[in-house]
């Protein structure tokens, strides 16, 4: 019997259709609904959306969360995944289930801890008060900053793994050649490790991006209900207002948006692909 | 034929959404026969179902219950879009609110009060042909006794400058949140048709504000973190934080307790309509209601043979002539305008 790989795709393309492609069909549909159950065709949810700079202005906010989220965590990421590339055999499996480990608890319980450690009576502002590096316990909780300490924790892994896993297939002798060639340890990662594990920068910057815009469970409970982002926006819209054309018509226009920003890095990343 | 399996950067992609979107469904809880599926809200309320009106419930039929923890609005929606196939619970638990949207699109089947042992002993007030009403729940201001002194005694104290960077609020997709908005309203000369006069009263509100629960379990840490001192809150919430150690208080404002009936329902189409007869009957069972109002629950009872006691009496009512004097809201009026207000509101709190 002779298997070649489109019949053992099939399974997977039927649960994909099943469970993606339908499910996004009918979300599709109710967005150009003028309300739920009619069967007539209206760009009027659209149109409001666009009309409106208070939807704009929370998709714009949404998208550059992430950003900045991701490149927070592509900050702390790259070197623990340098680390991780370089430790003895024995310390790299002990610093990968570090790194695998907050994936290893529920994000509500993860979102919960961050609140004890970030609150007014939180553990942080104990100690900043304690060394009287202020004199009022620090607002982060339900500021923006807070919500990008915490996803950048939280999303952490989804950055490390990607880079980790191009920077050990990267020939070592790459980094002698260089430095045999007179280059420094900055020199070597800036101009030899750097542009060579781009592909895994980029794979983990898009898996995080999409994680952080989408982290509604974390967007809401750091954020608190002041911070306003396109998950929480879309679940207010569907099931506080019962405005389900609305909230299909947003979260069309928020997928598309998502959708444009991976398609851009991914064109970016084409660049790499000679290195790879 | 060598064949290596290389995962491209965009099945690793595809591979990691597939895993996203299993984490994000929901867990079903299908409604099968011998196993109810029954709502229930977060907080007191399921602290309360589940410690005293579960194991009653499992004695009494030998069947088993789920209950699973979901705000009125939501089981709104959730019906709406179960429409036509089984619906994914039994026995819904609603606001008075959400009993009239309920009933507008055949949400809810009548009650069989007639199959009921338990209907006739309900106070006339909390007899209702759609579902017998198991309690009420009544707003307040509640405060942290360790950081605010003197108790607070109205509404307008929430606008004191010496509480600055320490008032609460949540947001208005909860029952409490419109429930504020709304008696805001009507003591700054608002009607029904103009919530001008609240939203005004907000907005000199908000440099006061601390923070804003987008949700009641995010708002019940907040009091837990001691990270607001003075906050619109619900009585029963209140009871059960403090029965958990958290330093709170609750005070009816001297413009007198506002609040809201909460009762069951039976779903319609639901194939164990029996069971969830059963159910509903239990929670309004003068047995069941007694246990519940002990604390920290400090449910009010709806069942005339139950003594008011403990807290309620207190607080809220000396006896049941007391309950029918809290005030109750235009849900008619005010539900329409549900959609209209949470946006609104947004706007006014986006920072």
């Amino acid at each position: 019997m002779k298997f070649n790989a489109s019949t053992m795709v099939l399974p997977l393309a039927a649960l994909f259709v099943a469970c993606f492609i339908a499910p996004l069909s009918v979300l599709m549909a109710l967005s150009f609904a003028s309300e739920q159950g009619a069967g007539d065709f209206t760009l009027k949810h659209y149109l409001v959306f666009f009309g409106d700079r208070f939807h704009l202005s929370i998709l714009v906010d949404t998208l550059m969360l992430g950003v900045k989220a991701t490149l927070v965590c592509l900050a702390f990421g790259f070197p623990i995944a340098w680390l991780c590339a370089r430790a003895h055999a024995r310390w790299q499996s002990v610093l990968i289930f570090l790194v695998i480990l907050p994936i290893l608890t529920s994000v509500v319980v993860r979102t919960f801890s961050w609140i004890v450690i970030l609150g007014r009576q939180g553990v942080l502002n104990q100690i900043v008060l304690a060394l009287g590096l202020s004199d009022e316990p620090l607002r982060l909780l339900f500021t923006q900053t807070g919500v990008i300490i915490v996803l950048a924790q939280v999303q952490m892994p989804l950055m490390v793994l990607p880079i980790l896993t191009v920077l050990s297939k990267i020939d070592p002798n790459l980094g002698d050649a260089s430095r045999a060639l007179g280059a420094g340890e900055w020199r070597t990662l800036w101009r030899v490790t750097l542009p060579l594990s781009m592909p895994g920068i980029l794979a983990g910057g898009i898996l995080t991006y999409a994680a952080c815009i989408t982290a509604f469970v974390t967007q809401t409970l750091i954020g608190g209900a002041r911070l306003i982002y396109m998950p929480l926006h879309i679940y207010q819209q569907a099931v506080g207002a019962n405005n389900w054309p609305f909230a299909a018509a947003i979260s069309v226009i928020f997928m598309v948006a998502v959708l444009v920003v991976v398609g851009l890095l991914n064109a970016y990343g084409r660049r790499f692909e000679r290195y790879a | 034929m060598s064949h290596t399996t290389r995962m491209t950067r965009r099945e690793l992609l595809a591979a990691a959404a597939g895993l996203g979107a299993a984490a994000w469904l929901p867990r079903i809880a299908l409604a099968q026969a011998g196993t109810l599926v029954a709502a229930t809200f977060p907080g007191t309320w399921n602290e309360a179902q589940r410690t005293i009106l579960k194991p009653a419930f499992q004695k009494a039929t030998g069947a088993s219950v789920t209950q699973s923890i979901i705000l009125g609005t939501d089981q709104v929606s959730r019906l709406v879009a179960a429409k036509g196939n089984a619906p994914p619970f039994d026995v819904a638990i609603f606001d008075s609110p959400q009993v009239l949207d309920a009933v507008k699109q055949g949400l809810i089947s009548e009650f069989p009060v007639a199959k009921s042992v338990n209907y006739k002993d309900l106070l006339p007030p909390f007899q209702d042909k759609w579902g017998p009403k198991i309690s009420m729940q009544v707003i307040g201001i509640a405060y942290n006794p360790k950081r605010v002194k003197t108790p607070p005694t109205k509404w307008s104290d929430l606008w004191d400058p010496k509480y600055k960077g320490r008032v609460g609020l949540t947001a208005l997709n909860s029952q409490l949140g419109i429930a504020f908005l709304a008696e805001l309203n009507r003591l700054r000369g608002g009607t029904v048709e103009n919530f001008d006069p609240a939203f005004k009263a907000l907005r000199e509100l908000l440099p006061s504000v601390n923070a804003i629960g987008a949700n009641l379990g995010a708002y019940a840490t907040l009091w837990q973190q001691e990270q607001i001192d003075i906050a619109p809150y619900n009585f029963n919430f209140v009871q059960t934080l403090k029965g958990k150690g958290v330093p709170v208080e609750f005070v009816v404002p001297e413009s007198g307790a506002a609040g809201w009936d909460t009762s069951l329902h039976i779903v319609a189409n639901t194939t164990n309509a029996e069971l969830a007869l059963k159910y509903i009957d239990l929670a309004i069972d003068a047995t069941v209601q007694a246990a519940m109002m002990e604390p920290p629950y400090d449910v009010i009872p709806t069942n005339r043979k139950v003594a008011l006691a403990g807290a309620i009496t207190q607080t809220l009512a000396k006896t049941p002539a007391d309950l029918g004097k809290i005030r109750g809201f235009d849900w008619a009026k005010l539900n329409p305008q549900r959609g209209e207000l949470i946006e609104r509101f947004n706007r006014e709190i986006r920072t």
